[in-house]
């Protein structure tokens, strides 16, 4: 009942039901992490700040987890053995074929490395070699590290962003479930194919959400990706 | 028999407090008192901040001749004889205590006799205007009360008072129902933050009070659940500020595992001291001003039992 912070599980700490959509788990978070910024005044006298950090990288973590289809369904799995969360029934109906979680897409991710170096050491100052540790391959759900854009990444190209996202676990199609933004046009964001993007001013509705989607500030994605895509149409 | 107990079912007390001094709370009750009244139900309003007594001004009633503290010291035996009858139709007033010091500290029995007069009082709300701070006094009315309502400002020192005023009340309830006077004493000293127990948050004093005799731990785990104050976040004046009401339902959810419903906000508007100032009520002066239409807001969600929800924000 009664529960200690710690004890929360990753549905309580967000404050969603456990049956909530990936779009309804992005809003949520979208909200909580406003709640637990280091100076929100309504933790004012009630939390101190290395409690605000220990629930504030929880909320990443839970984030992380629920956002990714297979991390998710391993993870209420754990949460149905400690009896947290009931037998899912309805669920059969809707989903005749039930699959086990596929865990065989994870070599996919470690395959991800060696694509995004050449991009990322293509930037104008010398880099130190990429310091992010290569993704796990594991299937135990180790917790990411609050994760701020990778130091390797000086401007946001269409590149660095799908770097980001994959880093961040997370396919065009969770992004587009979170965002509701089309996966064609997310994928052209990241070929930049700059000519099939709608209007600018759409583009630049669409940039700061796929930039929050991943974790990225979304001024400085938005920003970056604007000058680069204006440079490329004025030719 | 059976009329007067549908009577008395019937009949709903609400209280309002908050902890800090000055940040609306008479203001509140009494043009929540307005909007009920304009709903044809009957009310009665009760200044029961035995200390600075003002609920009277905001609905323009000049300093009355009979207040509350003549029915505590008994000068007057019935409780009818200190209700002023306002210019609003079912809307009455019991003035403050303007006098008699002592009343600003009754003792059980003069509150005990407070409570049995109000029950039989035709009345379908009796609002109580609580004052400032965290006695006793206050907390046991809002403890009593059908349905608590916080008032808090958007700025930490309101919001610290908040704070201090749920522990508090939380922690006299759980003194209440328990009767073990080592469990009693353990309750005391975790009230003071920085006890050396290492008690932080009510989930720290069950734990501990587990230790000591696990089915009283129990029975506060079901206190906890059962205790449910609203909050209204007055002086609201930007989109962040209505904001801060969900983000203090959250805080409180996660720190003490309460259910804090967040009824509503009220904007700042001159119109409120403009209202004050002409010494008429604000639902009465200005009807239509943001405020005064805020407050008919929380009417709303309180006589429905729903709560504002985050579709507000977007
Ligand atoms: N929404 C508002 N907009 C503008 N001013 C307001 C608002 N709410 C309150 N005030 C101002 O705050 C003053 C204090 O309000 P009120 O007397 O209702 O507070 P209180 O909490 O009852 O104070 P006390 O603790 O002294 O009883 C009012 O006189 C008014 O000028
Ligand atoms: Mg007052």
């Amino acid at each position: 009942m009664v529960k200690k912070i710690e004890d929360l599980n990753y549905y309580e700490l967000l404050e969603i039901d456990p049956r909530a959509s990936t779009q309804e788990v992005y809003r949520a978070y979208d909200r909580i992490k406003k709640v637990y910024e280091p100076n929100s005044v309504a933790l004012y006298s009630l939390f101190s700040p290395e409690e605000t950090a220990i629930l504030r990288q929880r909320i990443e973590e839970a984030y992380r987890t629920l956002i990714n289809d297979p991390k998710r369904k391993e993870y209420d799995m754990v949460l149905r053995e400690l009896r947290e969360l009931p037998e899912p029934e309805p669920e059969a109906q809707r989903m005749p074929t039930y699959q086990p979680p596929p865990v065989q897409q994870r070599p996919v991710v470690v395959r991800k490395p060696a694509e995004r170096e050449p991009f990322l050491g293509n930037e104008t100052r010398p880099q130190p070699a990429p310091s992010a540790p290569p993704p796990q391959q594991a299937e135990v759900p180790v917790p990411e590290q609050p994760r701020p854009a990778p130091l390797t990444i000086t401007e946001f190209t269409g590149t660095a962003i799908r770097a980001v996202r994959e880093n961040a676990g997370l396919s065009i199609r969770d992004v587009a479930g979170i965002t509701k933004i089309s996966e064609r046009y997310l994928g052209y964001i990241e070929k930049e194919e700059f000519k099939k993007l709608p209007a600018r001013a759409y583009l630049k509705g669409f940039l700061p959400q796929y930039a929050k989607a991943i974790g990225l500030d979304p001024e400085r994605m938005t920003g970056d990706y604007l000058r680069r895509y204006d440079a490329a149409m004025e030719r | 028999m059976i009329e007067l107990q549908d009577a008395l079912r019937r009949k709903e007390i609400w209280a309002v407090g908050g902890g800090k001094g000055g940040i609306g709370k008479s203001l509140i009750t009494g043009n929540i008192g307005i909007s009920l009244a304009r709903l044809k139900k009957k009310v009665l309003l009760v200044d029961a901040d035995l200390g600075g007594a003002n609920l009277h001004t905001t609905l323009g009633i000049g300093v009355p001749e009979m207040t509350l503290s003549d029915f505590l010291s008994r000068r007057v035996e019935n409780i009818q004889d200190v209700i002023i009858q306002s210019e609003i139709k079912n809307l009455s007033l019991i003035s403050g205590a303007q006098d008699f010091l002592d009343a600003a500290n009754p003792n059980f029995s003069q509150k005990t006799r407070l409570l049995r007069h109000l029950e039989t009082v035709d009345a379908d709300y009796i609002l109580l205007d609580l004052g400032a701070g965290t006695s006793y006094n206050i907390l046991d009315f809002f403890l009593f009360s059908d349905q608590g309502i916080l008032v808090v400002l958007p700025e930490p020192t309101a919001i610290e008072n908040a704070y201090r005023f749920i522990k508090s009340a939380f922690y006299r309830r759980f003194k209440k129902v328990v009767t073990h006077q080592g469990i009693k004493d353990l309750i005391d000293a975790a009230m003071d933050q920085k006890n050396t127990m290492g008690i932080r948050t009510p989930y720290d004093l069950i734990e501990r009070v587990k230790l000591m005799e696990r089915e009283v731990g129990e029975i506060l785990e079901l206190e906890i659940t059962k205790f449910r104050p609203k909050l209204i976040v007055n002086q609201v004046r930007t989109k962040g500020d209505i904001q801060i009401g969900f983000s203090i339902k959250s805080a409180c959810n996660k720190y003490f595992g309460i259910n804090l419903e967040y009824l509503g906000y009220v904007e700042y508007d001159d119109s409120v001291w403009q209202s004050i100032r002409s010494k008429r009520p604000l639902a009465v002066e200005y009807p239509y001003s943001r405020p005064a239409r805020c407050i008919e807001r929380i009417v709303h969600n309180l006589l429905r039992k729903e709560q504002l929800t985050l579709s507000t924000l977007y």
